[in-house]
């Protein structure tokens, strides 16, 4: 159908829909909103490096946070340990001060 | 793949602002959202350039998306319940419109009262002077569906415009 010649019908829609003239203010919109548009697209990228900032401060914050508290636990470890070696110590001066006395006096 | 054309957003307003006008316009029936329509689809394009292989490419996309645009605002109208098909006649009707034939102007009437697929592919034939497959590409449709289009379109068209045109006779 299409490919056939166009009959009157046709020749007469063809003829009504010619292009029409935009309007005269249309490119000047566009180049306008254009500009408008470039400014807020600045604010979304100031905005995203707001929200980077914001995010590397919490970040930054919540790793020192965790090293204090891993800093924290690995000082309770290290006294646990220090205790546990002075409770044996003192154990093992108890046993050793016992043998000596009962070797004083099996002396006499 | 690397292109080397460069699009110039002005120069592409120069080439086809009365294009996707005109096809906007015929489309919503409303030179006020027809404008609007076709200030977004040269924004988007300004977004989508690095997009663009080939000025044919550029015209293709400038179609496809007026339509598209059109009917999404046709139908956020609707969703917002605003009367169509008003103004196509209005204060700020250009010299070309003044220089249509009284029938000419019946039958771009009559146009907009079409079903929305019918009327893509009759403006997109008519218009644009596209093939079927040409406008089944830019529709993303079946070639076979947009020939059905344009057949039905045409035949309600050619209808309406002879029950029309009758009382226009009478009337005159």
């Amino acid at each position: 159908m299409v490919h056939e010649e166009m009959d009157d019908f046709e020749q007469e829609l063809k003829q009504a829909l010619q292009r029409r003239p935009a309007p005269p203010s249309l490119k000047r919109r566009v180049m306008e909103r254009r500009v408008q548009r470039r400014s807020p697209s600045q604010m979304v990228w100031m905005r995203l490096a707001a929200t980077l900032l914001i995010v590397a401060l919490l970040g930054g914050g919540l790793r020192w946070g965790m090293e204090q508290r891993e800093e924290r636990r690995k000082g309770e470890e290290a006294k646990r340990q220090v205790m546990v070696a002075l409770r044996i110590t003192g154990r093992a001066l108890n046993q050793v001060n016992t043998r000596l006395a009962a070797h004083d006096r099996g002396g006499e | 793949m690397a292109h080397d054309w460069q699009p110039d957003l002005e120069q592409l307003l120069d080439e086809h602002q009365s294009m996707v006008f005109s096809l906007a316009l015929r489309m919503t029936g409303d030179r006020g959202l027809a404008e609007e329509v076709a200030q977004d689809v040269f924004l988007e394009l300004d977004s989508h350039k690095g997009k663009m292989k080939s000025p044919d490419h550029a015209r293709f996309w400038l179609r496809q998306v007026a339509v598209n645009r059109s009917t999404d605002a046709l139908r956020r109208r609707k969703v917002r319940g605003v009367d169509l098909w008003v103004e196509l006649e209005d204060g700020h009707a250009s010299r070309a419109e003044e220089r249509l034939s009284p029938v000419s102007t019946r039958l771009e009437h009559l146009l907009t009262t079409l079903p929305e697929a019918q009327r893509a592919a009759l403006i997109l034939r008519y218009q644009e002077d596209m093939l079927p497959e040409e406008i089944a590409a830019a529709l993303d449709a079946p070639v076979a569906t947009v020939k059905s289009h344009l057949q039905r379109g045409l035949k309600l068209l050619r209808s309406k415009a002879t029950n029309h045109l009758r009382e226009f006779i009478r009337g005159a």
